[in-house]
């Protein structure tokens, strides 16, 4: 099964490496070109730069959400994992509008003479506005794990007189490292394959080479995708090997977790955190906020400049239909793999996982084609083409490392002697994984379950090609108002994907977190 | 104490999600199944059907309203997939001869050559093809032009003066125009663009000027709506674009500063690059997929393309739209793909072997 899974994830590879085959790409030739090597060397840059900066931040927002005293914590921990539903296009053109010079932030603060700000574009752009929009990816798992750590081991560390600094980092951090590490992971690979931002700001990476060569030079496109998930592969398996040697922390928890008073230390950090979210989310927001209402209240009268709010029903719908669906299918697919790895450290399992992580490294459009070169032709599952179904397999292909990182996180932190108790007691595998193991990692599943559904939410490439004709998500709706220059429709559906995302955040992740 | 097994298992957490999900999951996939046995309703021998499935490199909203008249003229449905034009034709090319669509409709030239280069289009009616004016249709056929768009450079007119403007496209190497001009080299209009260059100039006085253009330091964008938004607030002072969209941001913001600058009709500079329309060699429909073509190019169609989407209508004797220069004397995309050799995979090298993207 978990073999069947692996070859499963394998496709988008197999459909690269054999286009490269097909169209006769000399990849040698393509990866040695100051042309590829280049954008590489950006695309790594901004990727490590990224997931250092995301760690620092998803980690510190998720101990003061979680585990601290901090004002208003609650309303913090629903908002902290909205900023990764803005598609990355959606985030970088209202970061522009704002910030840019002659943008509003410029025209709100020339009066205070103030009138020049800091250069958005190239590097310096597309590191702030990933950071921004994909921290959630650390944030989601680190707070999921945060909340389901014991009491027991920071209380001794207290008692022997260590201070709340040093508590963190002797105590919690080791604990969570498995989770930051994941964060991180995800972040580094979606930031090499994202294009929406990078091409926005001006900053020439391999996957923005990828897109401009995709359709007239297809042999130089291919052999730079392959550069690409062979780059992601290499990753994911050094990841891999230094969390194998990374000793496993196994706890259970029987009371709530601890909270940390902030002293004095409370108001500053309150400043942070809302200063923080004040540019990842409302920033972004209010921006959009501001095209949507002069759209709504101006008498526009040209073909599909209008704003229609009743149009964005169906989208809506669709869009959270896909989100849903998804996610469970994601968690279920991916479930096998990561308890394999965790229980029998399976190499087979261990091969699979890369397949599945390193997929999300190839270019969303690059993953929809594969599933077309396979799928069109074959029997039985031909028939499926365009249909909701095949469209949900994409969405699983093309993030189901979210999910398989978050799982394997909350496999390996369920202590196998409760399993072996279980069995001593007489229980059959099937139950004790029912009754025993999938209840203890809920938080971390969930986790995982939430990342994806806001990325499907958001989803385009896949979407475009694949969805049954008439599937129309808030996603798609987004991109054809920019495609139009009709700002204000395209702003009222991006609200209305942050404002769904709440609410689908807020019922089917947070609150269970919290419950827990 | 550390390891206590204390806590009860707590199914309820996961059950409820779940209890909801599995059904809705159920019923979606059911429905599915279900769904796609209406997969061809076309009369093979004759060509004709009832529905026909159009891919659409251009946006439901500068479309659809056409497309619902055809259908309320004619009886027939159109099952429209909206997406990039070069997204769409690596799709169709990636379908091959599975694929659903009957006819493409794309913003870019390129997109149909590259197409029509792999023998995925067949050839239309003459009478269909006749019906624009040389040059705004495939020599062999494969595609006909159904609007077109003027290239032009927009420009900010609180920060350039109007007689600083250049009087040819060529002429924007000059060093006066230096960190200047903004540039799309990776949009499909861009590359079009470059491929008339080359077809008019040739390579090498097209690489000249790109390098120039380059040794500009001439801004990057990714298309031509982040240039005019740009341009709009003062980012840059002027861009190379396509007409229309700074028509719509107006639209949209009447107070901006954006102007288009029309050059001289037979400049390079006010290329017109079409929106054109092409009917797949694996279509069983081929004929009613003709007949939408020719309905886009009826004047009905043509009159409210130039009223409602500001592009240039190409049915001879339809007015431009209003407030534009007529299209007249315009220089044509003629570009013949086949006859670039390479086709358009020498455009890309060339644009990036001058360094124009940074």
């Amino acid at each position: 099964m978990v073999l069947a899974i692996g070859v499963f994830f394998v496709g988008p590879f197999a459909y690269v490496i054999w286009r490269n085959v097909d169209l006769g790409t000399d990849v040698w030739s393509v990866l040695w070109d100051r042309d590829t090597l280049q954008p590489l060397r950006q695309s790594l840059r901004l990727g490590v730069a990224v997931s250092f900066s995301t760690v620092v931040i998803g980690t510190g927002l998720a101990w003061l959400t979680i585990r601290t005293d901090l004002p208003a914590r609650r309303m913090f921990r629903l908002l902290s994992p909205l900023p990764l539903v803005f598609p990355s296009f959606v985030g970088a053109t209202a970061l522009l509008a704002g910030f840019a010079s002659g943008g509003l932030v410029e025209e709100l603060i020339s009066p205070l003479g103030i009138d020049t700000l800091p250069d958005m574009r190239g590097f310096r752009g597309a590191w702030l506005v990933l950071t921004f929009f994909t921290y959630p990816y650390v944030y989601l798992p680190v707070a999921a794990r945060m909340a389901s750590l014991p009491p027991s081991l920071e209380e001794s560390a207290r008692m022997l007189g260590r201070g709340p600094w040093a508590v963190f980092r002797t105590v919690v951090l080791p604990q969570t490292s498995s989770a930051i590490w994941a964060g991180g992971l995800l972040v580094f690979l979606y930031t090499i394959s994202d294009f929406g931002a990078v091409t926005l700001l001006g900053y020439d990476t391999l996957t923005e080479q990828i897109y401009a060569d995709k359709l007239f030079d297809q042999a130089r496109a291919m052999g730079m995708a392959l550069v690409l998930g062979g780059v992601a592969l290499t990753v994911v398996m050094a990841e891999r090997s230094l969390d194998r040697r990374r000793s496993q922390v196994e706890v259970l928890r029987s009371r709530a977790p601890l909270t940390v008073s902030l002293g004095r230390w409370r108001w500053p950090c309150l400043i942070g955190v809302a200063a923080f979210l004040g540019n990842a989310l409302i920033g972004p927001v209010a921006i959009l906020g501001f095209w949507a209402w002069r759209g709504l209240t101006a008498d526009v009268e040209t073909i599909g400049l209008g704003t229609d709010v009743g149009s964005l029903w169906g989208p809506m719908l669709h869009t959270a239909q896909a989100g849903l669906i998804t996610a469970v299918v994601a968690i279920a697919v991916v479930l096998p793999v990561a308890w394999m790895i965790a229980r029998y450290n399976s190499r087979v399992a261990g091969a699979a996982n890369s397949m599945v992580v390193a997929g999300f490294a190839l270019p969303g459009v690059v993953t929809a084609l594969s599933l077309v070169f396979w799928v069109i032709d074959a029997p039985v599952i031909g028939r499926w083409y365009q249909t909701l179904p095949l469209l949900i397999i994409a969405y699983v292909l093309h993030f189901g490392a979210q999910a398989t990182r978050a799982a394997h996180v909350a496999v390996a932190a369920v202590p196998r002697r409760l399993n072996d108790a279980a069995a001593t007691l007489g229980a059959h595998q099937p139950r004790r994984f029912l009754s025993v193991e999938l209840p203890l990692m809920t938080p971390g599943l969930l986790a995982g379950a939430g990342l994806v559904m806001l990325s499907t939410m958001k989803e385009l490439p896949a979407t475009l090609l694949l969805a049954p004709i008439g599937f129309d998500t808030l996603s798609t709706q987004i991109w054809h108002a920019g495609d139009s220059g009709a700002l204000a429709q395209g702003a009222l559906a991006s609200l209305v994907l942050v404002a769904l995302s709440a609410v689908l955040t807020w019922v089917v992740v947070i609150r269970r977190i919290e419950s827990y | 104490m550390l390891y206590k097994p204390s806590v009860p298992p707590r199914l309820n957490t996961m059950q409820l999600p779940l209890r909801i999900i599995t059904p809705l999951l159920a019923l979606s996939l059911l429905a599915a199944a279900c769904g796609d046995d209406s997969s061809s309703d076309a009369d093979s021998s004759s060509g004709t059907a009832e529905s026909i499935t159009l891919y659409s490199g251009r946006s439901p909203e500068l479309i659809d309203p056409l497309l619902d008249a055809f259908t309320e003229a004619t009886g027939i449905t159109v099952d429209a997939r909206y997406g990039d034009s070069a997204e769409l034709a690596l799709l169709i090319q990636t379908e091959g001869d599975s694929s659903p669509a009957d006819v493409f409709i794309s913003q870019s030239p390129g997109a149909l050559g590259l197409l029509a280069g792999e023998d995925r289009l067949q050839a239309l009616d003459r009478s269909l093809v006749d019906l624009v004016p040389d040059g705004f249709a495939a020599s062999d056929g494969t595609w006909v032009g159904l609007t077109g768009r003027v290239r032009v450079l927009v420009y900010n007119d609180e920060l350039v003066d109007p007689s600083d403007l250049p009087a040819s496209v060529l002429d924007l190497t000059d060093p006066a125009y230096t960190g200047r001009v903004g540039v799309a080299p990776t949009n499909g209009s861009f590359q079009d663009f470059v491929t008339a260059m080359r077809n008019e100039l040739g390579d090498p006085a097209t690489l000249e000027w790109l390098e120039a253009m380059a040794g500009n330091d001439s801004p990057n964008y990714p298309k031509n709506s982040a240039i005019v938004e740009a341009v709009g607030r003062g980012e840059v002072e002027m861009g190379l674009v396509n007409h229309y969209y700074n028509l719509r941001a107006l639209e949209a913001d009447p107070s901006l500063p954006s102007v288009n600058h029309f050059l001289p009709a037979d400049d390079l500079g006010s290329l017109v690059i079409v929106t054109g329309g092409a009917v797949l060699n694996s279509s069983d429909a081929a004929v009613t997929g003709q007949e939408l073509l020719s309905w886009l190019l009826s004047e009905e169609a043509q009159v409210a393309f130039a009223a409602e989407t500001q592009e240039y209508p190409l049915l001879p004797g339809i007015d431009a739209p209003t407030g534009l220069p007529g299209l007249t004397g315009f220089a044509a995309d003629t570009i013949d793909y086949d006859l670039l050799g390479d086709g358009l995979t020498g455009t890309v090298e060339l644009i990036r072997e001058s360094g124009i993207e940074q």
